[in-house]
Parts: structure tokens; C-alpha cells; sequence
């Protein structure tokens, strides 16, 4: 198969007219780690726009007090299935569209090792994920008890509907796809590596791709087993969760186990999609690559120790050991970020829409990392647990980092993908409604959840004081609704005529190798290799003269020798 | 290249803004403070609060100092940290098609932003094991029937049910349960231990008054214990604060603090007449 | 291949003394047991990956001044396109739906389960695909003994 075939080649070739029959079937079989790339990454973004016009529907509910739009038990729902479908079916599936489609490419590998487990771990997601939504169709309605589900509330006798069994069973098939998801990125990464691309010179995103797989091993078969015992509970009469013998707290031991890895396996792909973005258009090397690894590595490792920081109120853990690791992983977050700050520090900073995205992410992230700080002490969160306090920080630091880099990584990479740019002036007017309509919506839940409104109250009282900051972050929900308008349309037109991306290298100063071959890359990604000598090896070849310099190559790597050392 | 002249500057580059118009502002504002005739101490409660009740117990005032220092630092971070990112994202625009300085590593740097913030939080460790053990302090179990004999601490069992509270006067034998529609009143004495022990007949439930600036949930199969001491009277409202099914947002119940006669005189009464529990009508709310 | 070794074993030794730790203190046996559970998991795929690591040469990908015509020739067997992953992922969909609709159902599914595992594993071994993979007996014929690599990579 060459260039030429390929009919998604622009600028010259006519796309040649294939019988939509065979387009479907072309998706129903492929095990093209391009093409599910762009399966998870579509599907995710769907499900995105599902739980984000149910967050609008929750906030349309909230603006005022007294209930308008939905009753008590359809709000639950609402609320149980936002966060379900945010933290299993977007956020993640996103990150794994991404791994998917772009470091296969970053490595120098052909495809991923098992195509066909890859092939099998999306359609599980998609399954997976249509079983939980089908809650919804049924008479009582969807799972309603949170996306934590605790014990005893996610019992038979206190949820009995159907949806809460198909969120159950739903989540596992989803669940599974992940777990293969990360046994076929970490085969991948170990095995399918171009000659000369060792460990130390994989990009930022590859590592990070790397160790969130490491970390799904850990955390989801915790989930899966808990889920388990949940469906004996439900229908085969076992007393796992039964309050006599402490189940409740084990749920909620098992579900943090969990859950807490599952933040930082949603966080950290989307950190290595703004580590590829800001060096290239800072037009340097990342700055500390070493201490950012190791910083990655001791987030993953640290935040399988840290769970039961959101069980605090519980008064049934210990408190000392998990106050002190929630704060030590505030440690090697804070080293990332003088990561960024320090690469693009001296740069040559052009502000494209993949930047202006990094840039608000690094704002973002910022304030809801500082109030992370603050919930990883014990007596602090003992007032805002379970406030509209931590709504706010959770927002800050997921949308902060995943729907953000989302959208920078999808803007970035489009070329790509496609052969085309997204339009700029769409992208600018795209992240600003982002940005303003997000700060709008959860800055002021902060004051919120300081003064006393809990999460998940479907309504409130006139009374109650909390009326005003309600209403403002109403509105800037629906700002934020309306932002995702501007960028649909910029997908979809520009992926017919947008401005064609020239060459290899459309954004002029890709460091890893997916900017080493054609936008959209063939088959089996390369036809030819570029010598791999530094963790920038597109750059290095794209720009020989700096290479070799002295301060280039800085660090040796692990397991080379002086002479190794190139000179380029 | 010209030889850079003994300022360490190259001849017609930009001269750097320096400290001074830093130390200018810093003047003003403490100038402008001292004009007002705030003191201090209201002006760092005012612009670190950002919405918390007064607080109306000690181990709450404990809780509110802490969050006031604790907000205090991650003000000063975010505030630094900001003007990093902001000075970068403007003083790097791209000038010139010059390749920049390709820099990938400086190891005293590095190592002074792991050292720094790994400083920070140890402080920050430091002050919270201190008010957490003083928030979390239990009378021991041999003191515990003199001292409730002798009236310092006072035992109020708090039971969350779907979807409404009971509290047990448990040294009295009287208790007081709210109705759909009519939430419960707790009635507690200043200046007294006041030994909480929450339970659940049926789901996790969170005992929450926000003036408390505490909570603790009602865990079915597990009693918790905690000790307040109130020190303002007053009425306050109290929430649930753990999802607990379809009205978990219409069990509000109310706190209403009062000096040891008064409470006296209300347990009596209610010893007397059990009816006469408080129970109020919910403000406005829909449920 | 070293590298990745230590990287897994990172977590477990990272682990130990948590875990510890956490029980000595808290003698928690959920928290305990999940986190002991980590470090046998680490150090497994540690230990994997270190043993294997000793037994080869350092692969082109370890070596920083590897080129990339060391790494020239078949890398694997990447199946182009299959019907049974789809068909696998909705039989495993009807099997757990089954679990809560009723038991029939869960009997079908895995039927199905049982079905499409075997269809997607012997794809590339029988009928007109059987030569485009590389089959055991090929791999023999050719003169080359079949590693657990081979066996991996190509099926």
C-alpha cells in the first residue's frame, strides 16, 4: 500500500468514491490503531457532550431555589450519571484515544502489539458504555447514588431499579476494555520501540501513557471485584456490604482503592498531551525531561497510597498517613508544573490555539491543585467534604486538565490526523467561551460550599443565602454549553477544507517522531525512520545544526556511555 | 561580541524593572491599611474566608484558624506561581525566527523547586496533626460517667434516617424526632463537652452544621463519636451532607445553642411534656 | 528491557513500607490487602521483565547508538482487519446483561463468549487466512525456532 492509495491524502488527490457499505465495515473490522484512535476519541467526545447537557440540565434546575426542571430522584440521576460518564466513558477513553493514535507513532512502531485486543477493548468501551446510559430508558430510570455508589444506598433494597444494575454491569464491560486497553499500551511501549528510541528518550506523552497503564492495572480489577460482590449482594443474597459486618466502610475502601488512581489515570495522559504541546511552541526541549519523569512515576506510585482521603468524615481511617501522602503528592504536581513554566521560559512562544488551551490548563490546574492542597487536611475537609467546595476543586482539576488538553491535544494533533488545520480565529473564540464560561460556572462554588451547601442537594431555600452564586454560576454553565458549538462546527468544516498541513512537520517544531511522517501518516505509520538520538529525534532532524551543541545533548541517559554521546 | 560593561548589563539593553516600584506598592497598601483603622486581624479574616461561618465551638475556631493559615500560603503559592506563569506566557513571545537557547535541564533549579514545596507542606502537616488530634480528642472512658454525673459533658445520640433526624438526650431519657415536613431541633448548652455519637438504621447519612465548620457522617453498623464544645448561642442550620437517596436534600435539621440554665429548663420541659420537642416547619423549601 | 523492570519494581519497593506502615497503624485489612496485592503484581511483572532482560542481548531499542537498520525486517504479524472483536465484545455484552436479566441469557451470551474467543483465536490459523500469519509449522520450516516473542507478536 502506498502514499498514493490512501484516500485520505488532501492537497492534489481526489478522494476516490468508496460505497458507504464498505466505510462501515472498513470501521466494524479495523484494527488500525489510527482509526480506533479516532473511533475512542469521537465516541468519548459524544458521551462528553451527553453528561455535559446533563450537568445543564442540572444547573438550570439549581439556578433558583424550588424545584422547576426535574424532580429529587430524576436530579440524582442527573448528578449519578454526569460524574459516571465523565470519569469512565469521556475522560478516559479520551486519554486512551490519544494513546491509541499518537504514540504508536511516538515510539516507531507499526500499529499496537495485539490490533485485534485493541479492536475488542473499544467496542467493550462502547458496549460497555451504552449499558449504563440504557438506564435511562427504563421506567425508573437510571443508576441515582452517585458515581461512588456508596453502600448501603447502592443495595437492592435501596436501588432497586434496573438502571442501577445496568450501571453496574455496564461499568464492568467498560471496566475490562481499559484494563486490556493498558496491557496493550504497556506490551507496546516495552516491545514495539524503533532501534535507538530507549526509555529516557520516549516522550513525555509515551511516559505518561506508560505509567497511567501501570496504574489501571492496579486500580480497575479492584473495581471489577468490588462491582462483583456488589451484583452477589444485589441478587444472590450475599451480605459483602451489610452493615453488621462493616460493609459500608469496605465499599468505600474498595470503590477509593479505586478511585483515587482513577484521577490521576485521567490526569496524567492529558499532562502528557501538554507536554508534547508547550516545548513545540516554545520552541525548546521540555526542561528537566528526567525530573519529570521521576515526578510522573512518584505521582502514580504515591496515589495508590492516598484513597481514603476522601473517606475522612467517615472517622473510620487513618488519618495521619493518608493527610500526609495527599500532601506529599502535591510535591511532585508542583516539580511538573515548574516543568512547564521552565520550558517555556527564554522561549520563542507563538500562541496558536494548542498553546492558548496549555496555557489556560496551566491557570486552571493551578487553583484547583492549591485547594486540592488544602482538602488533604483532615480537619479542613472535615467542613468542606462533601460541599460544593470540592465540587469546585475537583472541577478545576479535571476540567482543568482533561477537557483543556483535550481540546489542545485535538487542535494540535488535527493535522495530523487529517492532512488539515482547524481554523484559528474559531479556536480562539472557542477557548475563550471555554475559559470564561468554566471560571464563571465553578469559581464562585468555592464561596458556596465554604458557606454551606452540600453536593448533590437538588434544590435549596430562599432562605438559605445561596441563591445569587447559583444563579451566576448558572449562567456561566450555559456559556459553557454554548462554547462547544464554535469548535463542532470547526471540525466539521474544517476537516473537508481546512487550510491543508504542508509536509511532515505542519507546526515547523514537532520533537517526536509522529511529526517524522506524513499528515495523515500510512499505514503502518512510517516509511522511512529518522536516526533516534535524543528525545526530539523529528527535531533533530528537521534542525541538524542544533543538534550536537553543548548544551543540547545535557543528560546522559541511563545505560549510555560518554562515547555514545552524539554529535549529531 | 562587545565586552558587557562591569553591570553585568550588554550597553542599550532594557534596564530590568528591579524591586523598586514592588517596594513602592507594598508601602501604599500598608499605608492604606493603616488608614482605615482595621486591625489587621479583620482584614486577614475578611480576604482569606472566602464565605466560612464565624465559627460557634473551640474545635470549629481551631478548624477556621487553620483554614485561614492554610488558605494564607496557598494564596501566597498561587499569587507566585501565577506571575510565573503569566510573565512567561507575555516577557517569551516569540521575537525574532532565532532559535532559542535550547536548555534541558538546571539542577540547582530543579532541586529548589522539589525542596521548597516539599518545605511547605511539612508545615502544613505540622499544623494539621495538631488540630486534628485536638479536633478528634476524646474524654477518656474512666472519666466519662463522673464527668457527665458532674454536667461537663453532656451524650446526644444523633440518628439520620430517610430522611429526617432524631436526637437522643441519652443521659435524660428524652428524645426528639423530626417528621416529613418538620425538621428537628437539637438543643445544646454552651461551655459543655458536648460527646456526639451518630448512627443509621438504614443508609450512610452526614451530621453537618456549618457554623460547626465539622462534620461526621452516620454510618449504619458503626456509632461515631465526637466531642464540641459550643461557646456562642444562637440558632443554625443544619444539613445532611452524604447523598442518602431521593430527599437527601430536604432533611434539614436546626442547632440552637443556649446557656446551661436554659438548657436545663428545656430538658426539664421536655422530661415534663414530651410533645414539647421543638419541631420547626421547614423555611420555603419545596419538599 | 531493564529499565521497565525497574520501573515496576519501583512500585513495589515503593509500596512495602506503606503497607506496613498502614497496618502497623491502622490494622485496616481492605487498605492492607489491596495495596499488598499491588506489590505482588509489581513485582511479578518486575520480575518478568528483569529475567527476561538478563537472557537476550540489548535489543536495538535499548542501545542509545542503535540505527535503524538493526531494526530492519518482519517486526510481527499485525492482523489488517477482523470481524471478531466486535463479535466478541457484544457476545461478553450479552453475557453480563444476562446477569441481571436472567440467567438464560447469561447461558447464551457465554455460549457466544466461547464461540467468538475461539473464532478471533484461531483467525489467523485456519481457512484462506491461514498463510498470512506466520503458524508455527511456517515458522519451523523456515529454520527458525519459535520464542515465546514469535508466539506473542505474530498470533
Amino acid at each position: 500500500m502506498t502514499l498514493l492509495s490512501n484516500p485520505t491524502t488532501p492537497a492534489g488527490f481526489r478522494r476516490p468514491r468508496t460505497p458507504a457499505g464498505s466505510q462501515v465495515v472498513k470501521v466494524l473490522t479495523t484494527t488500525d490503531h489510527k482509526t480506533i484512535g479516532l473511533l475512542y476519541l469521537v465516541t468519548s467526545f459524544f458521551f462528553f457532550l451527553a453528561a455535559g447537557l446533563m450537568a445543564m440540565i442540572m444547573r438550570a434546575e439549581l439556578a433558583q431555589p424550588g424545584l422547576q426542571v426535574v424532580s429529587a430522584e430524576q436530579y440524582n440521576q442527573l448528578f449519578t450519571m454526569h460524574g459516571t460518564v465523565m470519569m469512565f466513558l469521556f475522560a478516559p477513553p479520551a486519554a486512551y484515544g490519544f494513546a491509541n493514535f499518537i504514540m504508536p507513532l511516538q515510539i516507531g512502531a507499526p500499529d499496537m502489539s495485539f490490533p485485534r485486543l485493541n479492536a475488542f477493548s473499544y467496542w467493550l468501551y462502547l458496549f460497555g458504555g451504552l449499558t449504563v446510559m440504557a438506564g435511562f430508558l427504563t421506567p425508573e430510570g437510571a443508576a441515582s447514588f452517585g458515581w461512588f455508589a456508596y453502600a448501603p444506598l447502592n443495595s437492592i433494597i435501596h436501588s432497586p431499579q434496573l438502571g442501577a444494575d445496568l450501571w453496574i454491569i455496564g461499568l464492568l464491560g467498560a471496566g475490562l476494555g481499559t484494563i486490556l486497553g493498558a496491557v496493550n499500551f504497556i506490551t507496546t511501549i516495552i516491545t514495539l520501540r524503533a532501534p535507538g528510541m530507549t526509555m529516557f528518550r520516549m516522550p513525555i506523552f509515551t511516559w505518561n501513557i506508560l505509567v497511567t497503564s501501570i496504574l489501571v492495572l492496579f486500580a480497575f480489577p479492584v473495581i471489577t471485584g468490588a462491582f462483583f460482590a456488589l451484583l452477589a449482594d444485589r441478587h444472590l443474597g450475599a451480605l459483602v456490604y451489610d452493615a453488621q459486618n462493616g460493609g459500608p466502610i469496605l465499599w468505600q475502601h474498595l470503590f477509593w482503592f479505586f478511585g483515587h488512581p482513577e484521577v490521576y489515570i485521567v490526569a496524567l495522559p492529558f499532562f502528557g498531551v501538554i507536554s508534547e504541546i508547550i516545548p513545540v511552541f516554545s520552541r525548546k526541549p521540555m526542561f528537566g525531561y528526567k525530573g519529570l519523569v521521576f515526578a510522573t512515576i512518584a505521582i502514580g506510585a504515591l496515589s495508590l497510597t492516598v484513597w481514603a482521603h476522601h473517606m475522612y468524615p467517615t472517622g473510620a481511617v487513618l488519618l495521619p498517613f493518608f493527610a500526609f501522602l495527599s500532601f506529599l503528592i502535591a510535591v511532585p504536581t508542583g516539580v511538573k508544573f515548574f516543568n512547564w513554566i521552565g520550558t517555556m521560559w527564554r522561549g520563542q512562544v507563538t500562541y496558536e490555539t494548542p498553546m492558548v488551551f496549555a496555557v489556560g490548563f496551566l491557570v486552571t490546574f493551578l487553583l484547583g491543585g492549591l485547594t486540592g492542597v488544602l482538602l488533604a487536611s483532615p480537619p479542613i475537609d472535615f467542613h468542606v467534604s462533601d460541599t460544593y467546595f470540592v465540587v469546585a476543586h475537583f472541577h478545576y482539576v479535571l476540567f482543568g486538565t482533561v477537557v483543556f488538553a483535550f481540546f489542545g491535544g485535538v487542535y494540535y494533533w488535527f493535522p495530523k490526523l487529517t492532512g488539515r488545520f482547524l481554523d484559528e480565529r474559531l479556536g480562539k473564540a472557542h477557548f475563550w467561551t471555554v475559559f470564561i464560561g468554566f471560571h464563571t460556572t465553578f469559581l464562585v462554588q468555592h464561596w458556596l460550599g465554604n458557606e454551606g451547601m452540600p453536593r448533590r442537594y437538588a434544590d435549596y431555600a430562599p432562605t438559605d443565602g445561596f441563591t445569587a452564586l447559583n444563579t451566576i454560576s448558572t449562567l456561566g454553565a450555559f456559556v459553557l454549553g454554548a462554547s462547544t458549538l464554535p469548535f463542532i462546527y470547526n471540525v466539521i468544516v474544517s476537516y473537508r477544507r481546512g487550510p491543508v498541513a504542508q509536509g511532515d512537520d505542519p507546526w515547523g517544531f514537532g520533537n517526536s517522531l509522529e511529526w517524522a511522517t506524513s499528515c495523515p501518516p500510512p499505514r503502518h505509520n512510517f516509511v522511512t525512520l529518522p536516526r533516534i538520538r535524543s528525545e526530539r529525534p523529528a527535531f533533530d532532524l528537521h534542525y541538524p545544526e542544533a543538534a550536537g551543541r553543548v548544551d543540547m545533548h545535557a543528560s546522559p541517559e541511563f545505560g549510555a556511555s560518554p562515547e555514545t554521546e552524539t554529535k549529531g | 561580541m562587545s565586552p558587557t560593561p562591569p553591570s553585568g548589563r550588554a550597553p542599550g539593553a532594557r534596564r530590568p524593572a528591579g524591586l523598586r516600584p514592588l517596594r513602592v506598592a507594598t508601602a501604599l497598601l500598608l499605608g492604606a491599611v493603616a488608614l482605615t483603622g482595621c486591625d489587621a486581624r479583620e482584614i486577614y479574616e475578611a480576604s482569606l474566608s472566602w464565605g466560612l461561618p464565624e465559627p460557634i465551638s473551640e474545635q470549629g475556631q481551631n478548624i477556621y484558624d487553620l483554614y485561614l493559615g492554610s488558605n494564607a500560603a496557598a494564596v501566597v503559592v498561587g499569587v507566585f506561581v501565577l506571575a510565573l506563569i503569566l510573565f512567561a506566557t507575555f516577557r517569551y513571545r516569540k521575537r525574532s525566527d532565532e532559535l532559542p537557547r535550547q536548555v534541558r535541564y538546571n539542577l540547582p533549579v530543579e532541586v529548589l523547586y522539589t525542596v521548597v514545596p516539599f518545605v511547605i507542606i511539612a508545615v502544613l502537616f505540622y499544623y494539621t496533626v495538631l488540630s486534628q488530634n485536638y479536633v478528634n480528642e476524646l474524654t477518656p472512658e474512666e472519666e466519662l460517667d463522673g464527668a457527665v454525673a458532674s454536667g461537663e459533658v453532656v451524650n446526644i445520640g444523633v440518628v439520620g434516617f430517610q430522611w429526617n433526624w432524631e436526637f437522643n438526650y441519652t443521659d435524660e431519657d428524652v428524645r426528639v424526632i423530626g417528621e416529613t415536613g418538620r425538621f428537628a431541633q437539637l438543643v445544646v448548652p454552651t461551655d459543655t463537652t458536648i460527646r456526639f455519637t451518630n448512627s443509621s438504621p438504614d443508609v450512610i447519612h452526614s451530621f453537618w452544621v456549618p457554623a460547626m465548620l465539622f462534620k461526621r457522617d452516620v454510618i449504619p453498623g458503626r456509632a461515631n463519636t465526637y466531642e464540641i464544645v459550643f461557646n456562642k448561642t444562637g440558632e443554625y442550620i443544619g444539613r445532611c451532607a452524604e447523598l442518602c437517596g431521593e430527599k437527601h436534600a430536604f432533611m434539614n435539621f436546626s442547632l440552637k445553642v443556649v446557656t446551661p440554665d436554659e438548657y436545663r429548663s428545656y430538658i426539664d420541659g421536655l422530661q415534663a411534656d414530651p410533645n414539647a420537642a421543638i419541631l420547626t416547619a421547614p423555611a420555603g423549601s419545596s419538599s | 528491557m531493564k529499565v521497565e523492570a525497574v520501573l515496576f519494581a519501583f512500585f513495589a519497593v515503593f509500596l512495602v513500607p506503606a503497607s506496613i506502615v498502614y497496618w502497623v497503624f491502622s490494622g485496616d485489612w481492605t487498605g492492607t490487602a489491596c495495596l499488598v496485592m499491588s506489590i505482588l503484581l509489581a513485582m511479578m511483572v518486575a520480575y518478568y521483565l528483569w529475567f527476561t532482560a538478563r537472557r537476550m542481548e540489548a535489543r536495538p531499542e535499548d542501545r542509545p547508538d542503535a540505527e535503524i537498520s538493526e531494526g530492519a525486517g518482519e517486526v510481527g504479524f499485525f492482523a489488517p482487519h477482523s470481524w471478531w472483536p466486535i463479535a466478541l465484545a457484544a457476545s461478553f455484552t450479552v453475557t453480563i446483561v444476562g446477569l441481571v436479566i436472567g440467567p438464560f441469557l447469561a447461558l447464551i451470551g457465554f455460549g457466544l463468549v466461547v464461540y467468538t474467543t475461539l473464532g478471533l483465536l484461531f483467525e489467523y490459523y485456519v481457512g484462506m487466512n491461514r498463510s498470512q500469519g506466520h503458524t508455527l509449522g511456517q515458522l519451523r520450516a523456515m529454520g527458525e525456532k519459535p520464542t515465546s516473542m514469535h508466539k506473542f507478536l505474530g498470533e
